[in-house]
């Protein structure tokens, strides 16, 4: 493969499902992922989404439907699918006695690699993600953001097409985050096709495509901003007040307001433009609470998210 | 991309499987370089072990404290006290003049075997009538209680038979057993311990070793990640094996030289029919270990039920404390299902009695038996614990 989006799918997932005794914890899946994008699996603790990577990872056989990764039926041909793709786990799964040297090492060797092509293909990863001088500490001594770098070197060491990565940053801070994500990119840019889970908001953003899964179901799916315009249309205010329970109290009762939510020191508003301006609202909320500030403010992935599961529960 | 994986010559099904299995056990060596308690477990224990069997634990009757009785101070009964303590099993620790002191001398455990010598014993003796002489024994440890009543019976026999030889004017007594004892000659524990040790300490080591690293794989999610690489079952099964069965051999080694230099344990038998029981025993135990972790996941879970698993049917159904013959019907057949028991029994049949495979099979074929049928099993858990 090379180049970026080739023809043809690069995850392809008609009416997956996984039962566990009388537990369905994945149901009725369908979806597909371009080659050289990044997918987003969003949802809440239990929704599915390990579930449903460890299934595509063919570390899990499903119990309904079908999926194909890299062109390869995850069911019929499990070994297959896995010489094709690379997978991080959520827990950081790189031996902790190992140096970051002796763990590549050994998932090379794993992967069949042994050799000057194995040491090479190390000395480029280490580079890559940053880690020449920690090649010969303890993958337990290192930091977290560090730790998922090494991991993540592990997962690309046989140059995978298709990349899994199960809350990869979870635990770990900001800058790190960061940093991890322009990792991801990077290989993104190269071609790799990228399916990840988060429960970062912020780290949805940069997905091409965001699902969200509820209970098992996959409730949406779409763009970023096709997410937002299809489940919290309208406008959204950040609204600062002294007199917060006074203006809670009033507004949801107010023509024109979609939604009103605390959130930091205020609350959130969310209005249909049409029945209700920026005007009409500073000046209902200035008559009970002088002192109340507006500002416009931008929807995000969060407020989808909190709608989405809250009407999945309706 | 792509193209330098291609560039390099791929090697052939066979050549992979052994590249995987290369990996796998090498990195299984540096975790047991790595982690002080493997090495602990893997070269301290059985030296401790040895050291606790070989010179603490023993069942040689020697200086075993006595306390005599003499209510006739008569020469008869100073000719049978003396010949009591005379043989360097026995040492006269306290002539108490009433057998109730011997109670409390029991309780104190200052004396755990007294005789007491009856008053008129001299003229009974004079009038060619029997002696009765009462032996007490501490019956609380029922091992040493049962040899030393045979040490005591055997003196006063012997005592009796030369008085009896003497009245009759010299002539020999009509039945005189002559026993010679084979393989052990001097009875030594040693002797008998060291190769029981030996398999008590591969079995420990086997099974906990295994069972803790599975465990402990999978409780940190390396084994799903291992999994989720085209390695196989049987390699990660291969690449746990082949590093263990490697530890356990220089155990048996390292307890083997221990007990022949130090115990001067004799080893009669062929070193390759030890090699081949050996191996075969530790794949078992292995699998053993490998099944139990495959079934119980937490590491915490895994260390007790292997623990359990091996430490109590090493110790006490295989032989090594306890014979099998001596043991209740059901603790036999119990004792049967864990391949510590033929181990035991190819350990002394070889260094003790030299004996070859003529006579071992069976213990062969047992283990060999429970061997596949370990491994088989925990080859076929070891997919559903993951999946």
């Amino acid at each position: 493969m090379g180049g970026a989006a080739t023809a043809g799918a690069a995850i392809v997932v008609e009416g997956l499902g996984r039962r566990f005794g009388s537990f369905d914890a994945v149901r009725e899946v369908s979806f597909g992922v371009g080659r050289g994008e990044i997918f987003g699996y969003l949802g809440a603790n239990g929704a599915g989404k390990s579930t449903t990577i460890r299934i595509l990872c063919g570390l899990l056989a499903p119990t309904a439907g079908r999926a194909r990764v890299a062109g390869i039926d995850v069911r019929a041909d499990p070994e297959g699918v896995k010489r094709r793709i690379g997978y991080m786990s959520q827990k950081f799964s790189l031996y902790p006695d190992l140096t970051v040297e002796e763990n590549l090492d050994f998932f090379g060797g794993a992967y069949g690699l042994s050799g000057k092509a194995l040491a090479q293909r190390i000395d480029a990863l280490v580079a890559e993600v940053g880690l020449e001088a920690q090649r010969r500490v303890q993958t337990r001594s290192l930091p977290g953001g560090w730790q998922q770098r090494a991991a993540l070197a592990g997962a690309l060491l046989h140059d995978p097409e298709i990349l899994f990565l199960d809350e990869p940053t979870a635990g770990v801070d900001p800058a790190s985050r960061r940093e991890f994500l322009a990792l991801v990119r990077r290989r993104v840019r190269r071609g790799v096709t990228v399916f990840l889970t988060t429960h970062y908001m912020d780290e949805a953003e940069y997905c091409g495509r965001v699902g969200l899964m509820v209970d098992g179901r996959l409730a949406t799916l779409g763009t970023p901003a096709e997410l937002k315009a299809r489940h919290v249309p309208g406008a959204f205010f950040a609204v600062r007040a002294g007199r917060r329970a006074d203006l809670l109290a009033m507004l949801p009762g107010l023509d024109g307001v979609l939604a009103a939510n605390p959130y930091g020191a205020g609350f959130r508003v969310r209005v249909d433009p049409a029945r209700l301006s920026v005007e009409g609202l500073a000046a209902r909320c200035r008559g009970v609470d002088a002192g109340a500030e507006i500002e416009p403010a931008g929807a995000t992935l969060d407020d989808v998210f909190l709608q989405v599961v809250a009407g999945g529960r309706a | 991309m792509g193209t330098d994986r291609e560039g390099d010559r791929r090697p052939g099904r066979a050549g992979r499987f052994l590249r995987r299995t290369a990996a796998l056990a090498g990195k299984e060596s540096l975790h047991v370089m790595r982690d002080p308690r493997t090495l602990y477990l893997a070269l301290g224990m059985p030296v401790v072990l040895l050291v606790i069997f070989g010179f603490g634990v023993s069942f040689d009757m020697d200086d075993v404290p006595l306390a005599v009785v003499d209510q006739d101070h008569s020469a008869a009964s100073r000719a049978l006290a003396g010949a009591l303590g005379g043989g360097g099993e026995f040492e006269v620790v306290a002539r108490p003049a009433d057998a109730g002191e011997v109670d409390r001398l029991f309780r104190s455990r200052e004396a755990s075997a007294a005789v007491v010598l009856p008053a008129g014993m001299q003229a009974a003796w004079d009038r060619g009538e029997r002696v009765r002489v009462q032996v007490l024994l501490d019956g609380s440890d029922g091992t040493s209680a049962s040899n030393v009543l045979g040490t005591a019976v055997g003196a006063i026999q012997a005592e009796s038979s030369r008085r009896l030889a003497e009245r009759t004017g010299g002539g020999a007594p009509p039945l005189a057993a002559r026993v010679r004892l084979l393989f052990n000659p001097a009875l030594r524990s040693a002797v008998f311990f060291v190769p029981g040790l030996i398999a008590y300490i591969l079995y420990i080591v086997g099974v906990l070793l295994t069972a803790l690293t599975v465990a402990r794989e999978n409780e940190r999610g390396n084994l799903e990640q291992l999994f989720a690489t085209p390695v196989g079952r049987v390699e990660v099964l291969l690449g746990k094996l082949l590093p263990y069965l490697a530890i356990g051999i220089v155990q048996a080694l390292l307890v083997l030289a221990f007990g022949m230099v130090v115990f001067d344990v004799p080893l009669r038998g062929s070193v390759a029919v030890l090699g081949a029981g050996t191996v075969l025993f530790l794949v078992g135990a292995l699998g053993q270990g490998l099944f139990i972790s495959a079934i119980t996941g937490s590491q915490q879970v895994a260390t007790q039920a292997g623990a359990l698993s091996s430490l109590l049917p090493g110790m006490l159904l295989s032989g090594f404390v306890i014979p099998v013959e001596t043991m209740p019907q059901i603790l036999q057949w119990i004792s049967a299902i864990f391949p510590a028991r033929y181990f035991v029994a190819i350990l002394r049949g070889v260094m003790l009695k030299g004996n070859g495979l003529d006579v071992l099979w069976p213990n062969f074929v047992a283990l060999g038996v429970f061997s596949v049928v370990a491994m088989t099993i925990a080859t076929a858990k070891f997919k559903r614990g993951v999946g």
